[in-house]
């Protein structure tokens, strides 16, 4: 069965990007434009990874993973942060609101897909 | 009385201190728009080489593999050699893909210098704005007094719009200087 990822970022440049990356490696892929419309998208359907994009208007990805965790079908799904910050402060930040892990952006195409692999297959 | 200065010490002091408080909110956010432009010609040149080198080499590679298709088709049956060779074609062409995708997203880095250069001038022409709301009718026609509390009154001004501003432009987050993917960390 194919795994859906849920992309989160307000570029829509970048979801073009994060879309035709995974889609090539097999990977189905539900894109939101932002933390709230990607916490709308979440509740409608259970994805088994979400990537998110820190910086963004409205609700941040920092906000959204508070508040995905805090749903109980999104405990165990695996987050990831996809962004330009690489501060140590907001890495640890990331970790504490229960990110899996923090990628920097840009991100190679690769890289993204064995690390996505690595967690849900 | 304001204080026991004399009103001419008092308005020179008023004067300097209205010039400062632009001069400083003017420079600092021109220092900023100058940093995201410098940051953002880095990022540009970066992205445009790398695309130029990522096109060239899937043009390059595509030729490689019509030619080899060809060869198969007027054969008939692809030898063993031939198949490997297509199969190293289409590795280095995702590799290529690959890097263009990497390099297209730069475009999303410079699209948020840009936003936040737009919030600096537009932080600057707050600062002239504020200057630009006493007319002439509206100067104080004799009375150092009154002419120090129009001073006093422009620089609080210029002061509260700067740090409303400082509030409402993010910091910048974009700080790459390479082209190369970031870094991956898992917790």
């Amino acid at each position: 069965m194919t795994k859906t990822i849920l992309a989160v970022d307000d570029s829509g440049s970048l979801r073009q990007m994060l879309s035709f990356s995974l889609k090539a490696a097999g990977y189905g892929v539900i894109e939101a434009i932002d933390g709230e419309d990607g916490l709308n998208k979440a509740k409608r359907q259970t994805v088994d990874l979400v990537l998110t994009d820190q910086n963004m208007p409205g609700m941040d990805g920092l906000s959204l993973i508070r508040a995905l965790r805090a749903m109980k079908n999104y405990q165990n799904v695996p987050i990831l942060m996809l962004t330009t910050e690489s501060g140590d402060d907001i890495k640890a930040m990331g970790r504490a609101a229960g990110a899996n892990g923090w990628l920097v952006k840009p991100f190679d195409p690769a890289r993204l897909t064995e690390v996505v692999k690595k967690l849900i297959g | 009385m304001l204080s026991q200065e004399s009103a001419p010490d008092l308005m020179e002091t008023q004067v300097m201190r209205l010039l400062s408080g632009v001069s400083t909110h003017g420079d600092q956010h021109l220092a900023e728009v100058e940093r995201d432009l410098v940051q953002m010609d880095v990022l540009l040149n970066e992205a445009i080489k790398k695309l130029c080198a990522s096109f060239m080499a899937i043009h390059h590679a595509i030729d490689l593999q019509q030619e080899t298709l060809k060869s198969m088709l007027s054969t008939g049956k692809p030898a063993p050699e031939q198949a490997a060779r297509l199969e190293t074609l289409r590795e280095e062409i995702g590799q290529h893909v690959g890097a263009a995708v990497t390099g297209l997203q730069f475009q999303d880095m410079t699209s948020q210098l840009i936003g936040r250069m737009v919030q600096h001038l537009a932080g600057l022409r707050d600062v002239f704005g504020v200057l630009g709301t006493s007319e002439p009718a509206d100067l104080p026609e004799s009375g150092s007094d009154e002419m120090l509390a129009m001073l006093n009154r422009l620089s609080d001004q210029i002061g509260a719009r700067g740090d409303e501003r400082a509030g409402a432009t993010a910091r910048s987050t974009v700080n790459q200087r390479h082209m190369e993917s970031g870094g991956i960390e898992l917790f």
